[in-house]
């Protein structure tokens, strides 16, 4: 037994020298895959691929209707070129996110991003819009667009000629009503008994509001109006602010960035509470209405007029039919604002130069007339093309789109500067405090308040 | 030599835990000192002032009182949901498995998912569960989405559904490793059920359960999926702590601000376990008191 000891002894220093060589190894061949996997991550500058003008290109744009429309345009372009091009489709809720994550990269998966209007100051402050300033006005009549959606979509600062971005969808919002529920004589009848006019659709907010009520019977699953009320992104924002400005009320001064006075006013807390008396004539859980819940709650028919934008509109006359009708949002006396919305096309400074100009020459080709005619075929595909708006052609097309043309000469848009977001993100939660059952005024107060902050904090106070 | 061989074996973990926590952690510091932004660009060093403002901002203090509420509350009723349902189940009956199959159920699904799930159940107009409340005769049934006084309890009901389960598991791992003989014992001297429930079942199972409860808090205190789903990130009565997070990085962009909140988080959640931690050991050290 004593002569094993040695015997044993050896045995496991050898056993430990080979674990050693093995660990040693195994440590090694870690050392090597992370180094192989983790250096590529942290790269700092990705070589860029080789461009040509036959390279196909990527566009983002959320993913709805006007983005198949636009696919089907690009396959055109291909066709024409040969330049393949890609439209990638996001749902609206990740949009944003994906959008400015992707633009943190050295470079962006994407050449063209259809972007909101409010986008604009963030994409063209930090260097991540290519600035169109000098040639856009060569590539596009921009004589012949809209000078609204043109101010709104494309430039930075607004009235600046600083151009970050190129016409693509223009919208805005409009009032879907039940044509069928209208136009019903004991309907009629019953609305003159009661208001001493005669039922038609509203062309001011008083009207509006009148209508609402008369069409708000609970009992029988019927509603009088659906307003965009949702917290997850702008729709709140949307949704009021057109009843704010019709008020006399504003998000605050463009030139000072003063909001006390503005939007603490007593005529902007008449404007929140008459929003909020709208959404009491709305269906349950009116008070919180997304996009998609505001056209789900009039297709399914149970409600009466339903405000929100013109792209969503295609899909309401393509289920309600001859029973549904279309019109421009309400005024207030003299006073007539709408919501703007749409994208404009803007070119990721974050490429290539050689891809970014086939990204430039692509966006001059859709805004030629002859393509816009294609564009406004497409479902929801809306222009800002004044001369086609104009056109009887247009007008006649659709059952909204004469609406669409008359709604483009009132819009107007929420701050489209660098910290965007937050104003949005303040807006929402308190007058999603309000339309909770808060105080108006403090609410109202609390915004002015946080967006004086946000633009200090911004160095865009003066 | 075997000095050596005993660094091979904890280099590769050191080297996973300074890469992907020690390096993350570091880098969240030194950016809550800058005015980075998630799109990258030029950035500066702005000293205290994010936290400054993490400070002074009544959202974050807001989102803190939501958070330790939602917490609190869906915690304490999982843990005595979890617990009842274990003491039912803790006995041999047929159909058992079947049944303790059927509860673990909502702990195994998605988050994400069951909350888009539930805002179907829960929406005012077509909602299952207010079309039934309606059925059943509740002419005006609550608005759980909307209402400002609801939106936090109808949350709280989904964690509890989806984490009752998990309670209910611990709690039976804990009854089962309870000495028969107590219980014999307890029998001779006549001693009475709500006795014997106090004596020996809670104070023996207290240890496991406050290790439940501590797993369940931190988790708990990271909220987001089903606020997300349910709410949404920016609604006023529901905001987190890491729905609020989101909002400040994600969506405002504000990366060195945000990171300033998260080490803020961070501290919290780490006192709040070292407390916790504590308390279980003084716990444990209690009971072994007694059963010497």
């Amino acid at each position: 037994m004593r002569g094993c000891v040695p015997v044993r002894e050896r045995f496991h220093a050898r056993l430990a020298d080979q674990w050693e060589y093995h660990m040693s190894r195994f440590v090694l061949s870690l050392a090597i895959i992370f180094s192989t996997v983790l250096t590529p991550a942290f790269a700092v500058e990705p070589t860029p691929a080789k461009a040509t003008a036959t390279e196909p290109l990527t566009i983002w744009w959320a993913q709805w209707a006007p983005a198949d429309g636009l696919q089907q345009i690009a396959d055109v372009y291909a066709k024409e070129t040969g330049t393949k091009i890609t439209v990638h489709q996001i749902p609206w809720g990740s949009f944003q996110d994906q959008v400015f994550l992707n633009f943190g990269n050295a470079t962006t998966s994407f050449d063209i991003v259809v972007g909101d209007s409010q986008w604009l100051g963030r994409g063209a402050t930090r260097g991540l819009y290519v600035d169109l300033t000098s040639w856009l006005p060569g590539a596009i009549d921009l004589a012949g667009i809209k000078p609204q959606a043109l101010s709104n979509l494309c430039e930075y600062p607004s009235g600046s000629k600083h151009y970050f971005a190129a016409p693509c969808e223009t919208d805005a919002v409009g009032l879907a009503y039940r044509a069928d529920w209208f136009t019903d004589p004991a309907e009629q009848a019953a609305f003159l008994a009661r208001f001493h006019r005669p039922l038609a659709v509203p062309k001011t907010w008083t009207e509006f509001a009148q209508v609402a009520e008369f069409f708000h019977r609970p009992a029988q699953n019927r509603y009088g109006n659906a307003q965009l009320t949702g917290r997850g992104y702008d729709a709140m924002a949307m949704g009021f602010q057109q009843v704010l400005w019709s008020y006399g009320g504003s998000w605050g001064d463009a030139a000072t960035y003063a909001v006390h006075g503005h939007l603490d006013t007593p005529e902007a807390v008449k404007a929140l509470e008459f929003f909020r008396t709208l959404t009491t004539f709305g269906p349950k859980g009116a008070t919180n209405l997304d996009y998609g819940q505001v056209l789900d709650v009039f297709t399914n028919g149970s409600t009466a007029m339903s405000c929100t934008y013109f792209a969503f509109f295609p899909t309401i006359a393509k289920q309600l039919g001859p029973k549904v009708g279309f019109a421009v949002m309400p005024a207030n006396g003299e006073r007539h604002a709408i919501s703007l919305g749409g994208q404009g096309f803007s070119v990721s400074a974050k490429i290539p130069v050689p891809r970014q100009e086939a990204a430039k020459k692509f966006i001059a080709w859709f805004n030629t007339p002859a393509v816009q005619r294609q564009w406004i075929t497409k479902e929801a595909g809306f222009t800002a093309n004044t001369a086609i708006l104009a056109s009887a052609e247009f007008r006649a097309a659709s059952p909204y789109n004469a609406a669409f043309a008359d709604s483009l000469d009132h819009v107007r848009d929420f701050w489209n500067v660098p910290v965007y977001n937050e104003l949005l993100a303040s807006a929402v939660k308190h007058l999603g405090e309000a339309l909770d059952g808060a105080d108006a005024q403090a609410s109202l107060r609390a915004i002015a308040d946080e967006h004086e902050a946000i633009f200090e904090d911004a160095g865009l106070k003066k | 030599m075997r000095h050596r061989l005993g660094w091979a074996f904890v280099i590769p973990t050191l080297l996973f835990l300074i890469i992907f926590n020690v390096f993350p952690l570091i880098s969240s510091v030194v950016l809550g000192f800058t005015n980075s932004e998630l799109t990258g660009g030029s950035w500066e060093w702005v000293g205290g002032r994010n936290f400054s403002r993490v400070f002074n901002d009544p959202k974050y203090a807001a989102a803190v009182r939501t958070t330790v509420l939602f917490t609190v509350v869906a915690v304490a009723v999982e843990l005595a949901l979890g617990f009842i349902l274990a003491l039912a189940l803790h006995r041999d009956f047929r159909g058992k498995t079947a049944i303790l199959t059927l509860l673990l159920i909502p702990m195994m699904l998605p988050p994400a998912v069951m909350g888009i799930y539930w805002n179907f159940l829960f929406d005012g107009d077509y909602g299952v569960i207010n079309q039934v409340l309606h059925a059943g005769g509740l002419l005006a049934p609550p608005q759980w989405r909307t209402d400002p006084g609801l939106k936090l309890l109808a949350v709280v009901a989904v964690d509890v559904w989806m984490w009752s389960p998990f309670m209910l598991l611990i709690s039976l791992a804990g009854l089962g490793s309870i000495p028969k003989h107590l219980y014999e014992a307890a029998e001779i001297d006549r001693a009475s059920r709500w006795m014997v429930f106090r004596r020996i079942t809670l104070p023996l199972c207290a240890p496991l359960l406050g290790l439940a409860a501590l797993l369940r808090a931190t988790d708990a205190l990271k909220q987001f999926d089903l606020v997300m789903a349910i709410t949404g990130p920016n609604d006023a009565s529901t905001q987190t702590l890491s729905t609020l997070l989101y909002q400040v990085i994600f969506s405002n962009q504000r990366v060195g601000l945000g990171a300033a909140y998260a080490c803020v988080v961070l501290v919290l959640v780490i006192a709040l376990a070292i407390g916790v931690t504590r308390a279980l050991a003084r716990m444990r050290s209690a009971n072994a008191g007694q059963a010497v």
